[in-house]
């Protein structure tokens, strides 16, 4: 564009695009940015103009049994709900992309529908199914939900890194004389290792992030982060609570770098020879 | 039956030179349409074998089927008398070349190289020998560190080359293993590959669609066409005697000539067109007498020499374009019935084929073929 | 001969691995996915046509009032059945399970029942009549209304739970009307929770484009670092995000703050804890399953179609919406619908940054699990909507296709 002369209204159109984007952009970041500086203030309110430093929220966050049991009960479910999740989700991807049979699509469908059934009637319908099996209040309930809830972000990733995966690489592998076994482990693993890690960090996110089946299966005892600050932001806002988010959003930029890395790492080995 | 088939069988493997060999081989993916049909084929110890033909015409079905990546559907394949129908490819120990390298992304070069080794239970100390020797045989020796990705295109088709021939197999499967490369590095990499078969003595089946590659690179070229074999035979043959009238018209240029076999003899045919003009040629297999033909002519063949009366076959052809090509002309012409009729003529001494200009066009007996016009299966 | 029959078998056989060793690979996500998720959502839309709770306290009420023809004269028999059940789950301690299942077809249902047993319990007497000691004791038991209420209560499925769901009943003749106005309120919700998903669809849709074309047509660079700030919110939490539009949107906030510095306005905008609050804050939350979509679609058009197009003489402008825009619709129609789809269900952020006329299906839904225990009627609103979710999402995945679905 820039090598004809353009006209006064193509300028202005593109201005008002740069603007117009650049306006959303700061619609999307922004917010997260403007709770953050709230967790150092030293004021009980959650208002600007900014009062002055202080470190007492997050040692309040720190020193609180409530938070403290909040963090363990976050990963004591997050971590085996995202192994479940990531290793069923792994094979299932491979068998979804072995073979073709009657009735495939409707299989993926399912598999993925967790992405989209409100998560209200899901938690509704464990709420009635656990409890004749005595699994309401259990910690074991909460991972099997969550693992259900998380599997289909492995699936949908660890496909598209098998979708992009050159068969010929494990072609060439076995004529090179490597059995199928150290086909799968040497040459197919470490190229989908990349999807099938960025499955797991979202599956992981999703069961870091989730409220409302923790709301209704789980016991006073196993709050979750997502769980308290849900409390505190209905009854109680208050600056500890910024000090959470703060942490939380640590965690979110610092998942979010991880699986840019892993996706950039997972586009090197895709690109192939000669293309 | 089986018990006859079976004693065959070993008579027929203990022929001389019989190195690999396909027997009555077909392949079907579907269940109903065959992709190839009662393919009979025998590979020297040490030669070099090309299967030329259009794409789809499965040759790639037949190499996948050598190299165990497909079961052939009917038949029997066998390397060095022994059955390998059903072996799994990586017992086969074949050495195979794919069309996109197929180089590991997450390894180096060097970790290519030494992947067959290791899995062949090689010592350490020996892969680490064997695959430098690997890379300076192909002339990469310092870019052993590198990943695939960070290597120019011919760079990987050679690494591709030297990890295939690494672990010495005796036979080397090759899939236009040059087709990503552009027509400068194809040439150069045609001879390479040549040269390193002429220095290892390798076995090697070579699939390529490219013509000008099969005749430089081979010792016999298959041609293949829709899962059949249309003829087999040296370079040098296929182009000069095609034996049907697609091999003629698959390889190299042809102007091709149709009429009815009024004369046949030993070795040679006489083919008249529709409008009475008889042409003398040399016979091609299936000719009958009565029948139709047709006669390939390649313009290299042809003269446009004044007092041409020497040759047994003259025919006037009028100028209709003249292209001009550098080292040779093309000439358009109507004759013989057609207005397409190609002559390629040298640059010097030209200036009379000026378009309207009606000419003498003659050649040989020899420079003809007459072969029997197909009549679809 | 017989081994050309062995290889075809053989090659049939290779293939029925395959696919065996493919389905061995699926079925245990599969199994999990059936036990964990289908099984239970089953299992809760069964709920919105069982009505066993009635039956179960007064087993001979249940059977009885089922012979009775509405519109003739109820039967003694029916009345005894109903005076001993009464009495027997006031005894029994059972009678509130009945008064609030009769409630939700009654109104002062609970009442009425609670207070009869009450009586009866203290009175041992065997009646002469059930019928006049009942009606002695509320007249709203010779009612026709109430013992439609019983019947239509006897189980075992009912169509009372979905019927309510539509604000809709059985008048006494079993017809099915309209609620009365004051009863009604499912249709709204509804209407609701459409209307908020359909207005932040919209906004999403209005506001990715613009980002997402600059994303999708800036340099690679450019273009990763934008993409990394569009998805800084996706994987920022709910609930961090809700507390920053309240800190933002408040009373005392900085937006109110700003606007009042810029004399826009003289008082507060009350901007949280109602309709605004949820609209902004569900769009921020669901405009990078908006962008994503559209980029992914965006870097797939050629530039050369617009430089084609105005090199035929077209004007950018035209070029643009006759040429460019076309080739969007794909990524724009997949992520409008997933959008809206996501919308419907959403719970949190209304519950978080709405007020009580801003809740959504949802939000009724884990009411009348939780709070109010009408499993019934939670049920039947569930029905609605996932019924709404999975018609929407088949046509996104006709539309999108399955292998579309895509993270990041
Ligand atoms: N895996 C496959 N499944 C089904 N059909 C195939 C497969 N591979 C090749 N074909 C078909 O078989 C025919 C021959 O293909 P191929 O052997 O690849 O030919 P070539 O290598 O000569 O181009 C083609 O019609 C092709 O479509
Ligand atoms: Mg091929």
């Amino acid at each position: 564009m820039s090598h004809a002369p353009s006209t006064l209204t193509e300028r202005v159109a593109r201005i008002a695009l740069v603007v117009s984007a650049i306006a959303v952009l700061v619609f999307l970041v922004a917010p997260i940015l403007a709770i953050l500086p709230l967790s150092v203030n030293d004021s009980e309110f959650l208002t600007y103009p900014m009062r002055g430093w202080t470190t007492r929220w997050y040692e309040s966050v720190f020193a609180s049994e409530k938070w403290r049991l909040a963090v363990m009960n976050s990963f004591l479910i997050g971590i085996p709900a995202t192994v479940i999740a990531t290793v069923l989700g792994t094979l299932a991807s491979i068998g979804l992309a072995m073979a073709d049979f009657r009735g495939k699509a409707a299989i993926s469908a399912l598999i993925l529908s967790p992405l989209v059934v409100p998560i209200v009637i899901v938690a509704v319908g464990l709420y009635f199914f656990f409890a004749p099996l005595g699994l309401t209040q259990t910690y074991t309930g909460l991972i099997v939900a969550h693992a259900a809830l998380g599997a289909p972000f492995v699936v949908v990733t660890v496909s598209a890194a098998l979708a992009s995966f050159d068969r010929n690489l494990a072609r060439a592998a076995a004529s090179l004389g490597a059995p199928p076994v150290t086909v799968f482990r040497r040459v197919m693993l470490p190229i989908l290792a990349p999807g099938v890690a960025s499955g797991a960090l979202f599956a992981f996110a999703a069961s870091f992030d989730e409220v409302v089946t923790v709301m209704l299966l789980g016991a006073p005892h196993q709050r979750t982060i997502p769980r308290e600050m849900f409390s505190g932001l209905r009854d109680s806002f208050n600056p500890t609570i910024a000090a959470v988010a703060t942490l939380l959003t640590v965690l979110a930029v610092a998942l979010l770098l991880v699986v840019e890395a892993l996706r950039l790492r997972a586009e090197r080995l895709k690109t192939r020879a000669g293309d | 039956m089986q018990v006859g088939s079976v004693g065959s069988d070993a008579r027929e493997i203990a022929r001389a030179g019989d190195f690999v060999r396909f027997d009555k081989v077909e392949k079907s993916y579907d269940g109903r349409t065959l992709v190839v049909r009662q393919l009979d084929l025998l590979v020297a110890r040490g030669e070099f074998l090309t299967l030329l033909g259009p794409s789809g015409s499965g040759k790639t079905t037949t190499l996948m089927m050598l190299a165990g990546f497909e079961t052939p559907t009917r038949g029997l394949i066998t390397l060095e008398g022994r059955d390998i129908t059903r072996v799994p490819p990586h017992k086969r120990g074949l050495g195979m070349v794919f069309q996109n390298y197929a180089l590991f992304p997450h390894m180096s070069v060097r970790e290519n190289l030494a992947f067959p080794l290791e899995v062949r239970g090689v010592s350490r100390a020996e892969i680490g020998e064997r695959v430098t020797r690997a890379l300076d045989m192909v002339r990469l020796g310092k870019l052993g560190d590198r990943r695939p990705g960070q290597l120019s295109g011919g760079q990987q088709q050679r690494i591709a080359l030297a990890r295939a021939l690494v672990f010495e197999p005796k036979l080397v499967l090759m899939d236009e293993p040059l087709g990503a490369l552009d027509k400068q590095l194809r040439e150069h990499m045609q001879y390479e590959i040549k040269h390193l078969h002429e220095r290892l003595g390798v076995t090697v089946v070579y699939v390529t669609h490219d013509q000008g590659e099969a005749l430089t690179m081979s010792d016999r070229v298959a041609v293949f066409n829709d899962g059949r074999i249309q003829q087999i035979d040296r370079p040098r043959t296929i182009y000069e005697h095609p034996d049907t009238a697609f091999v003629a018209q698959f390889i190299g240029e042809n102007n091709k000539v149709d009429g009815t076999v009024t004369a046949l003899g030993v070795g040679e045919a006489t083919v008249t067109t529709a409008a009475g003009q008889a042409i003398r040629a040399e016979a091609g297999p299936g000719l009958s007498l009565g029948g139709r033909a047709l006669v390939s002519l390649r313009p290299e063949r042809l003269s446009l020499a004044h007092g041409a009366d020497a040759v047994a076959n003259h025919f006037p052809g009028t100028v209709v374009e003249t292209i001009y090509h550098g080292d040779h002309l093309r000439v358009r012409l109507e004759a013989l019935g057609r207005d397409d009729f190609v002559v390629k003529a040298p640059v010097s001494g030209s200036e009379a084929l000026v378009p309207g200009r009606t000419v003498d066009i003659g050649w040989r007996v020899a420079d003809g073929r007459a072969l029997p016009i197909e009549t679809p299966a | 001969m017989d081994r050309d029959v062995d290889l075809a078998k053989d090659l049939k056989r290779a293939e029925r691995r395959r696919r065996m060793t493919a389905l061995a690979l699926i079925a245990p996500l599969f199994l999990f996915l059936m036990a964990s998720f289908v099984a239970p959502i089953v299992d809760m839309l069964r709920r919105s046509v069982v009505d066993t709770e009635l039956a179960e306290v007064w087993p001979a009420t249940a059977a009885a009032v089922k012979h009775w023809q509405p519109g003739a004269a109820a039967p003694d028999a029916l009345y005894a059945a109903l005076g001993a059940d009464l009495k027997a789950s006031a005894e029994a301690r059972t009678i509130a399970i009945a008064a609030r299942r009769l409630n939700y077809a009654l109104p002062n249902g609970r009442s009425l029942v609670l207070n009869t047993g009450r009586a009866l319990r203290a009175d041992d007497t065997a009646p002469a009549s059930w019928r006049d000691r009942l009606i002695g004791l509320d007249p709203a038991w010779g009612e026709p209304a109430t013992l439609v209420a019983l019947q239509q209560a006897s189980g075992p499925a009912t169509d009372f739970y979905l019927l309510t769901a539509v604000d809709m009943e059985r008048d006494t003749a079993g017809a099915i009307v309209q609620r009365p106005a004051q009863q009604s309120l499912y249709l709204q919700v509804l209407g609701r929770t459409l209307m908020i998903s359909l207005v932040v669809t919209l906004v999403c849709l209005l506001l990715g484009f613009p980002l997402s074309y600059l994303v999708a047509n800036a340099p690679a660079r450019t273009g990763n670092l934008l993409m990394i700030l569009v998805l800084l919110p996706f994987w920022t939490s709910l609930l961090v995000r809700s507390a920053a539009w309240i800190v933002l949107l408040q009373d005392q906030g900085v937006v109110n703050g700003a606007l009042q510095a810029l004399g826009i306005t003289d008082g507060p905008i009350r901007m949280i804890f109602n309709r605004t609050g949820v609209v902004i804050a569900m769009t921020h939350v669901l405009l990078p399953f908006m962008i994503m979509p559209m980029i992914a679609t965006m870097k797939s058009i050629p530039p050369t179609y617009m430089r084609a197009a105005v090199s035929l003489g077209a004007h950018p402008a035209v070029a643009f919406v006759r040429v460019y825009l076309p080739q969007t619709v794909p990524g724009v129609a997949a992520g409008a619908l997933l959008v809206f789809i996501m919308a419907l269900g959403y719970y949190v952020t209304p519950a978080l940054v709405g007020g009580a006329e801003d809740q959504m299906l949802a939000y009724f839904i884990a009411f009348y699990t939780t709070s109010s225990a009408n499993w019934g009627l939670a049920a039947a609103l569930g029905v609605i909507l996932l019924g709404a979710t999975m018609i929407l999402y088949l046509v996104y995945a006709r539309l999108a296709g399955m292998g579309q679905v895509k993270l990041g």
